[in-house]
């Protein structure tokens, strides 16, 4: 078994054929044009140009609509292990008897290709919370069913930080291997036994003679570009942003950089490492019904309130600081994992001009300034904020 | 099954504590888990109506009590308002227990002061079973317990109980104006009835639950009187979904109401930031 | 869009920046809501030191509509003290109807309107465009309010008007319309199977200000809470409806919209149905009452059976 294989252009669509064709689900990128939409209406309702794309996570029809131009999906692969609403258990009840039926927890092999690097990291960011004490089999299912396949990122743009919270555009965590783009096709490198298995079983599309003076270098070449590119979008200390953030709870510098949120929520929708959900009961006939879990936002007014109506987090700002301490303090200190993974999107969402880079900037700033007491050491001069 | 999948129970008995606090007793419909389940004093479940929802309370009854266990709630939201309406022989779903618990072993030899205000007493009367049933392994038990008025006593039975115990100091209390004419009791809120009681604190560790204006008054008066930050227990509440730390909402800063709680020292609650 | 000039400086930006100055050292108001530029676009500043009033911008970029920031329940703007706040011609008429609804009183704020020539569709840019038919925003075409009259000063000269864009929204409302309703059932039910109940629209809505909003109450679950397409088509379509004659068409909900539902096209369409049953369009006008505020004699009863 090889380190690395080349995979041509036409070898990769080809694996997403066969996989189609052996009844395997494939999820990839998929790119539709911003206006398509299966009704003719909107097709000719829409005014906006039709050389934009919108970039999806989408279960592929045929190996064609498989779009590898590695641009940024606009929701993240965490719909796919923790879906926007799913069945926990349904029952029925007749008289005084009640049936609690179960739900699968087993799920059918399915493989991801062309994922985005910050996407399959934040699953194993995730995975963290999800086997805490209890273990969430639908969530694990998901896991233990899905091989993935990253495609190393040239990074999107000045929003992406993937290289300040522990990851890169090249990375490999929470996937199961990666493809990196190099004349003609791409260079393969698996990195777990699912990894391997995939190219194993699917010989015929992999080459394991790689030229590793020509072929591997540039692979290597341009994923070292990448990350430089992406580390001059932010540098930070996370362990003294997380510091920081775990002592100053009442800082006004946390209320100043909250003050333009309207509380939408959509930076938690488009969040890969966002897991906060609901339970709900649903009615859904005389003595039947599902018990769901659903997606929900910490930044929602009624997320902590209490029946008696006490809401312990009631203004938005207050809301916008538990964002940011779940996401840079709580989640590392209790699992040692920042609960980010730099991927850009809350950022790009927010019509409201809320900047995360900007944010953590800030509060790197802030830690780095010289302590009040004199008790501790003068910390470094606080650094030049990033270009 | 996965975690999220309620066990089920049938309710046995029904008893109205008050015009709108009511305590359910229930009994798993397995068999085997009516023997087998256990779990220690402070932790809680996930209690549902099927079509309404989840809520969560403390089991109410105590460890030593086998086959059986105990809710106490109040009717004030949409699943509470449905667990009233049921009733002897219907289904309840439970899942639990979660959370951590009232380190009783730690307390053998000392005395205990346990001071409840309202429905408060729920968490607070399933510790106090669990000591009285070991009541030779404990010292001097004091229980004070007040509530607005005579009606919102909860738990009016055992309070006779415990009152009738030569073992027990029992005091109850009722808010000014909150007296009947043949009331008893003491007349006063519940600080400054714990004020006037005066348990020691030597060799003493005390357990106090209420509604958050009983905690947060109660907390210097027993400082006042020598009980260290570490010998002061609490139980807390935050709106919980899924009990066991994962829908990220009952956090308190880093801590989880659900896992790392809900029951904590008055050292533990003071470091917490101002989130509850 | 590289072929596309940048747009001429706006004339008011001096006269906003002053009188923004004057406002806050006068002691008049305590904090400015205006528009900045920032890394990713224009977007909405707090000022509260009247040295920072160089900050203030504003240019075809400046899409928001701040009036969201006067919602009651945002007890930490109001903490900040006396606004002063920077509107549109659009975003005044949400000032109106708050006023009307009684949920501010006039003197609460104070209002620096902008002679405004329309803004972008696509806002979050590094620099301000000039507006083309392909990309000024549809809901431009038509604006009635380019010199508002409910303000405390008004700034800029008067702009060209926005330019036409290819496609109005009252034409894809039209052609939406002429379709058979299977269609239009399907079009609709396609868009809201896109919703993830973020309540994007709500949030930034300045007029959606319920302390407790029907999605949020569940004695009894009035909309179910799940995004799947039965508890959306029940969110979306009593939002509409609650805003019926009300909505200033800001736009801002379809903006927010992290999945991009075309929520102009539900918001235009109950405008007509207001306008021709009741004869009412939105102004800014606070003493213009709204339909579902207020009756006369005359109201048309024929739909009452």
């Amino acid at each position: 078994m090889s380190d690395r294989y080349f995979i041509s252009d036409a070898d990769l669509r080809g694996l997403a054929a066969d996989l189609l064709g052996a009844g395997t689900e494939v999820v990839a990128p998929v790119a539709t044009d911003i206006c398509q939409s299966p009704s003719a209406i909107a097709a000719t309702a829409c005014t906006l140009d039709h050389s934009l794309v919108d970039i999806d996570y989408r279960s592929l029809a045929t190996a064609d609509d498989l779009d590898l131009d590695r641009g940024l999906p606009q929701l993240s692969l965490k719909g796919y292990f923790l879906p926007e609403h799913e069945a926990l258990c349904r029952w029925k009840q007749k008289g005084t008897t009640t049936e609690v039926i179960e739900v699968p927890t087993e799920f059918a092999p399915r493989v991801v290709l062309a994922a985005k690097p910050c996407d399959s990291a934040a699953l194993e960011v995730v995975d963290k919370v999800m086997n805490w004490d209890y273990k969430d089999e639908l969530w694990n299912g998901r896991r233990e069913a899905t091989t993935i396949v990253n495609l190393a990122c040239p990074v999107i743009d000045d929003s992406c930080f993937c290289t300040a919270v522990g990851s890169a555009p090249d990375d490999v965590k929470g996937a199961d291997g990666l493809l990196t783009p190099v004349a003609g096709g791409y260079v393969y490198e698996p990195a777990t036994d699912k990894g391997r298995a995939l190219a194993a079983t699917h010989k015929a599309r992999f080459d394991a003679d790689v030229a590793a003076d020509t072929v591997g270098r540039q692979a290597d070449d341009e994923r070292a570009a990448a990350r430089e590119r992406v580390a001059g979008n932010l540098e930070i200390d996370a362990a003294s942003v997380r510091d920081w953030i775990d002592t100053h709870f009442e800082d006004p510098l946390l209320s100043q950089l909250a003050i333009r949120c309207n509380g939408c929520g959509a930076c938690t929708s488009v969040c890969p490492t966002c897991h906060c959900f609901d339970i709900v009961d649903e009615q859904e006939g005389v003595g039947r019904g599902t018990r769901r879990r659903c997606w929900d936002t910490c930044q929602a007014p009624t997320f902590t309130l209490h029946a008696s109506g006490h809401n312990p987090r009631d203004d938005q700002h207050v809301r916008y600081r538990q964002r940011i301490n779940h996401k840079f303090a709580i989640y590392p200190l209790k699992f040692g994992e920042v609960l980010c993974t730099g991927c850009g999107r809350c950022t790009r969402v927010c019509h409201a001009g809320q900047d995360l880079v900007e944010i953590l900037q800030a509060i790197d700033i802030a830690a780095r300034r010289p302590r009040d007491d004199a008790s501790g050491p003068a910390a470094d001069e606080p650094a030049e904020a990033a270009s | 099954m996965n975690i999220y999948q309620p066990l089920l129970t049938t309710v046995t008995e029904v008893i109205d504590e008050t015009s709108d606090t009511r305590t359910l007793r229930l009994q798993f419909q397995d068999e085997a888990l009516r023997k087998d389940f256990s779990f220690k004093a402070g932790q809680f479940g996930e209690y549902s109506v099927f079509g309404a929802g989840e809520s969560t309370f403390c089991i109410a009854s105590s460890p030593t009590r086998e086959g059986y266990i105990e809710c106490s709630f109040k009717a004030i939201g949409k699943v509470t308002t449905e667990l009233r309406e049921v009733n002897i022989g219907d289904t309840v779903g439970f899942r639990g227990p979660y959370g951590n618990w009232f380190p009783v072993d730690d307390w053998k030899g000392k005395d205990v002061v346990f001071v409840a205000g309202g429905i408060g007493l729920a968490p607070v009367r399933c510790v106090i079973w669990n000591v009285l049933d070991r009541r030779d392994e404990f010292g001097d038990v004091t229980i004070v317990y007040g509530a607005r008025s005579v009606d919102d006593l909860v738990y009016k039975r055992e309070l006779e109980e415990w009152g009738s115990r030569s073992d027990v100091k029992m005091v109850t209390t009722v808010d000014p104006g909150g007296e009947t004419p043949d009331w008893t009791g003491e007349v006063g809120y519940v600080t400054p009835v714990v004020e006037k009681t005066a348990p020691k604190a030597d060799n003493a560790v005390a357990v106090v639950c209420g509604p958050p204006v009983v905690v947060k008054l109660t907390l210097p008066v027993l400082e006042k009187l020598g009980f260290s930050d570490d010998a002061v227990f609490t139980t807390l509440e935050n709106r919980m979904k899924c009990g066991l730390g994962k829908c990220g909402r009952c956090n308190i800063g880093p801590v989880y109401v659900c896992k790392d709680g809900p029951v904590f020292t008055a050292a533990q609650m003071k470091a917490l930031p101002a989130e509850f | 869009m590289t072929d596309v000039a940048t747009a001429p400086a706006y004339t008011g930006v001096e006269d906003m920046r002053r009188i923004a100055r004057e406002l806050l050292e006068a002691g008049d108001v305590r904090v400015i809501i205006g528009w900045e530029h920032a890394r990713r676009g224009a977007r909405p500043v707090f000022v509260s030191d009247p040295a920072d009033t160089d900050k203030l911008i504003f240019d075809t970029r400046c899409v928001h509509n701040l009036v969201t920031y006067l919602n009651p329940r945002r007890d930490a703007v109001a903490e900040l003290g006396k606004i002063g706040l920077v509107v549109k011609g659009c975003d005044v008429k949400a000032v109106a109807g708050l006023l009307r609804e009684a949920q501010l009183t006039r003197d609460d704020v104070v209002l620096i309107g902008v002679r405004c020539g329309g803004v972008l569709e696509e806002n979050e840019l590094p620099a301000a465009l000039a507006l083309t038919p392909e990309n000024v925003a549809p809901r431009c075409h038509g604006c009635d309010n380019r010199e508002p009259t409910l303000t405390d000063h008004l700034v800029g000269e008067p702009q060209p008007e926005p330019p036409r864009p290819v496609m109005t929204i009252d034409e894809r409302v039209a052609a939406l319309d002429a379709q058979p309703l299977e269609e239009r059932w399907a079009f609709w039910t396609d868009q809201f199977s896109k919703c993830v109940r973020c309540y994007a629209c709500r949030q930034v809505c300045p007029l959606c200000i319920c302390e407790r909003c029907i999605v949020e109450k569940t004695q009894p679950q009035w909309i179910e809470s799940s995004a799947h397409p039965r508890g959306n088509f029940s969110w979306n379509i009593t939002r509409a409806i609650h805003l019926a004659g009300r909505c200033v068409d800001c736009g801002e909900c379809e903006r927010f919209c992290p999945v991009g539902i075309p929520l102009s096209l539900l918001n235009r369409k109950l405008q007509h149905i207001v306008r021709d049953r009741y004869d009412y369009t939105v102004s800014d006008d606070p003493e213009n009452a709204a339909p579902i505020g207020d009756y006369r004699l005359d109201d048309q009863q024929e739909f009452i059976k």
